[in-house]
């Protein structure tokens, strides 16, 4: 396969994962919205929606207040902002379209039926309820375009590239998540249980795990229980455990069980997370050690994602002369 | 549905001056009428919304914004008799098989200049002439014409007469086999009782075609490609749509590497040997080290790989020479100096407007011609006498005057017209056919082609850039048969 093409194939995946894990971290926050009674803590909230969606320090550049519906339309359809569900579309689409010829055509389809629907979205963000309902849209298009991959791709080469990119795009955003969180409740030291029950409950949500969650725990929400659940639980299709392991698999898959000279490094790296997630117990960390475990995790993150692409070629080719 | 249709001054593909269909066009007259109109106006929504939601769209540029558009679908398809085909058939391999001998010659003995049947100036002076980089090159199958699309009309005799031999990038195929399918889903009903020539394995014939011009040092299975400027290209999806069909990688220039004379791609294994390339991209764009400079879509050092025999390109480099509009004139006689034969499907008749009497001839009856500049294509530089304003012919006066070379002129066809449905009514447009060949071991024409229709009414204009529409094009065996 093209470099070209498996660089698209692998960007179209996780522009596809994070307009999808955007919305929903936005749609939990706007049903929080209507909860909060307290104002304060509804600004605070928004502070750490804007730095898991994109960028906090970026939008106060730009706006310098906190404002819902200027914060809205900056995560949804924004073309100033890099991470807007629009813009990660609007690149996922592109990248389907250039790979044509190896995608499904239906997974074209869904992709291009977004688009034509909503390619004039100046009034989508105008009311609460519209918002709403445009954050379904991309959950649902995501959800269908994985489904159309899952049951009509063969697993071959692109369907691996696709999946890695999903699967380093969640285990990142997973990270990011919690690691917002965890600097959050050591910023505010409020030891609270009232607030610890609400941040980690948000942490569940924004990644579509309370459910899972609470079938296996009590309900108490305690941060250690919540934290290895969504770093270490195997079986849970968001945690960073379960991510690794299947780039694991798929790169093996890949390479034919060997490792080959021009492999070595990206199975070292995979190897090395391994053990580092392994390895980690959870629950005797304090909140700093956790923290400082996240941020690593993160850049590990960015490290194999580089590693990926140029073990591939990814990286746009550039003429020669 | 037709029964105030006028058939007018002109030659109607389906109906005749009565108001009654003609015979090849009677089943699908009377199964048209079970539809009521309600049907008609939901089944051509459903059409032009299958196109749209594909993606099959090509892009315009408006003030500098890309829009994507679909090129309207017309349901009333062109029907052609078996019979009347087989001679368009004939008359195009005959035509093409010349073409190629003219192109063959021109880089290398220049025979046909030499015995004075084309004057050497019109040869020598062709931008399109790529002597010094293509001259002498011993190319597979000595084949320079792998698809052409010729431009078909018909005149008010029902006449067909070619009116544009495009030889270099011929695109719109993959719209014949879409028009097909996007009418076999939403008219099922329009098929019963027709025998219809299927297209089935043309897009085998076509990859048959492209793999048989591997280059003579190729060991093993030769690989193929496509290569596209890119999916900012207006024909992209044609691109996309041919390399998917035929299971060839969809390249672009930056995919492509020249070393020492072999072209490769990269792929995420490393460097992977390419042998024949399908290119969509012209001439001048194809290698910045022989042509233009600044192309940012071509691959450095391709030409010279070419040269060395070490890969294929097809279409052939310097194929412009053959279609443009000046050349165009001398093709009957290549048909009689190279296959000593009478061409069997006739030109438009043309004048040259650097003979100083055609030219005074032409500036005192502009209203009754059509003039066209000889290097422009897709409906651009072109002046449709019998609709142009005095403004409009005062500024072509002008360009002629200036430049009389770059300009012919042609007496205004009574292009023929069918019934189109738009807007749910019917009325007559003109119409045009594209007909597809394609050349390896063996000569095939594709059955039927693009039907391109100008659905403005009046209009003579067919190009999608400027507001034409498709219709699918059907070749009916028994001329009319009643088996399906």
């Amino acid at each position: 396969m093209l470099s070209r093409t498996a660089d698209a194939l692998y960007w179209m995946a996780r522009n596809l994962e994070r307009s999808e894990n955007n919305a929903r971290v936005l749609n939990v926050q706007l049903i929080h919205m209507l909860e909060a009674a307290d104002r304060n803590i509804l600004d605070r909230d928004w502070e750490e929606v804007l730095e898991i969606c994109a960028s906090y320090e970026d939008y106060m550049t730009r706006y310098s207040r906190m404002e819902r519906g200027t914060m809205i339309e900056y995560l949804t359809t924004s073309p100033i902002n890099p991470n807007s569900i629009e813009v990660c579309m609007s690149i996922a689409r592109d990248n389907a379209k250039t790979t044509r010829d190896i995608v499904p055509t239906e997974l074209w389809e869904v992709l291009n039926e977004f688009h034509l629907d909503y390619q004039d979205n100046s009034d989508h963000m105008d009311t609460l309820s519209r918002t709403k309902d445009y954050l379904k849209t991309i959950t649902r298009t995501s959800m269908t375009a994985q489904g159309v991959i899952e049951s009509t791709m063969s697993r071959g080469i692109p369907y691996t590239f696709i999946k890695v990119g999903k699967w380093l795009e969640r285990a990142e955003k997973t990270a990011r998540i919690l690691n917002v969180i965890c600097e959050k409740q050591k910023r505010e030291e409020l030891q609270h249980t009232a607030d610890n029950y609400y941040y980690w409950l948000a942490a569940l949500r924004f990644l579509n795990g309370y459910d899972s969650f609470i079938k296996e725990h009590p309900p108490t929400m305690d941060s250690a229980y919540v934290l290895d659940f969504l770093i270490r639980e195997e079986s849970f299709p968001r945690s960073i455990a379960y991510c690794m392991k299947h780039i694991e698999e798929a790169v093996k898959e890949l390479e034919g069980g060997d490792v080959r000279h021009y492999s070595e490094e990206l199975f070292r790296l995979l190897e090395i997370i391994g053990t580092e997630i392994n390895e980690t117990s959870i629950h005797e960390m304090n909140m700093e050690e956790l923290m400082v475990f996240l941020d690593h995790f993160q850049k590990q993150c960015t490290a194999l994602s580089s590693v990926f692409m140029e073990t591939y070629y990814l990286s746009a080719p550039t003429p020669v002369r | 549905m037709l029964k105030d249709y006028q058939t007018g001054i002109f030659f109607d593909e389906m109906m005749q001056p009565d108001a009654t269909p003609k015979p090849h066009y009677q089943w699908f007259y009377q199964l048209v009428q079970e539809f009521s109109e309600q049907e008609l106006m939901e089944k051509h929504e459903t059409a032009q919304l299958n196109f749209l939601r594909q993606g099959i769209t090509f892009t315009v540029y408006n003030q500098g914004n890309q829009l994507e558009r679909t090129m309207p679908f017309d349901f009333i398809p062109i029907i052609i008799p078996e019979k009347e085909w087989d001679t368009i058939e004939t008359g195009m391999k005959q035509r093409m098989k010349a073409l190629n001998l003219f192109l063959e010659d021109i880089y290398n003995e220049q025979r046909i200049v030499d015995e004075g049947v084309i004057p050497r100036d019109l040869v020598e002076n062709n931008p399109y002439y790529y002597y010094d980089q293509v001259a002498g090159i011993n190319i597979p199958l000595q084949n320079h014409i792998f698809l052409s699309g010729v431009d078909l009309i018909r005149d008010e005799y029902g006449q067909y007469r070619v009116l544009e031999d495009n030889l270099r990038n011929p695109s719109g195929m993959s719209y014949v086999f879409q028009n097909r399918y996007v009418m076999r889903q939403v008219y099922p009903e329009l098929f019963f009782n027709h025998s219809i020539c299927t297209l089935e394995h043309q897009i085998s014939e076509l990859h048959q075609a492209v793999m048989s011009h591997v280059p003579d040092g190729c060991e093993g299975e030769a690989t193929a490609v496509l290569l596209t400027p890119g999916s900012y290209n207006s024909a992209y999806y044609d691109h996309m749509f041919l390399a998917q069909q035929m299971g060839i990688e969809l390249v672009e220039g930056r995919d492509l590497l020249v070393q020492d004379d072999v072209v490769y791609m990269k792929t995420i294994r490393g460097l992977k040997l390419v042998d024949i390339i399908y290119r969509r991209i012209d001439d001048d764009f194809l290698d910045p080290d022989a042509f233009r400079p600044d192309s940012t879509l071509g691959v450095s050092g391709l030409l010279n790989a070419y040269k060395k025999g070490n890969v294929a390109i097809l279409n052939g480099i310097g194929n412009g020479i053959a279609d443009d509009k000046a050349m165009y004139v001398y093709v009957p006689d290549m048909i009689r100096f190279y296959l000593g034969e009478e061409p069997l499907i006739p030109n438009v008749e043309t004048y040259f407007l650097s003979d100083p009497e055609r030219l005074d001839y032409v500036l005192r009856n502009m209203k009754d011609l059509v003039i066209k500049n000889v290097g422009a294509s897709g409906g651009y530089d072109m002046l449709i006498g019998p609709q142009s304003t005095e403004e409009e012919r005062e500024v072509f006066r002008e360009k002629i005057t200036q430049e009389p070379h770059q300009y012919i002129a042609q007496p205004t066809i009574k292009l023929s017209r069918a019934p189109a449905y738009q807007s749910g009514r019917v009325y007559p447009c003109h119409v045009d056919l594209r007909v597809f060949v394609m050349n390896g071991k063996e000569m095939n024409v594709l059955p039927g082609g693009l039907s391109r229709v100008a659905l403005k009414e009046g209009s003579l204009v067919v190009n999608s850039s400027q507001g034409g529409g498709g219709k699918d094009t059907w070749i009916l065996s028994e001329g009319g048969g009643v088996n399906a």
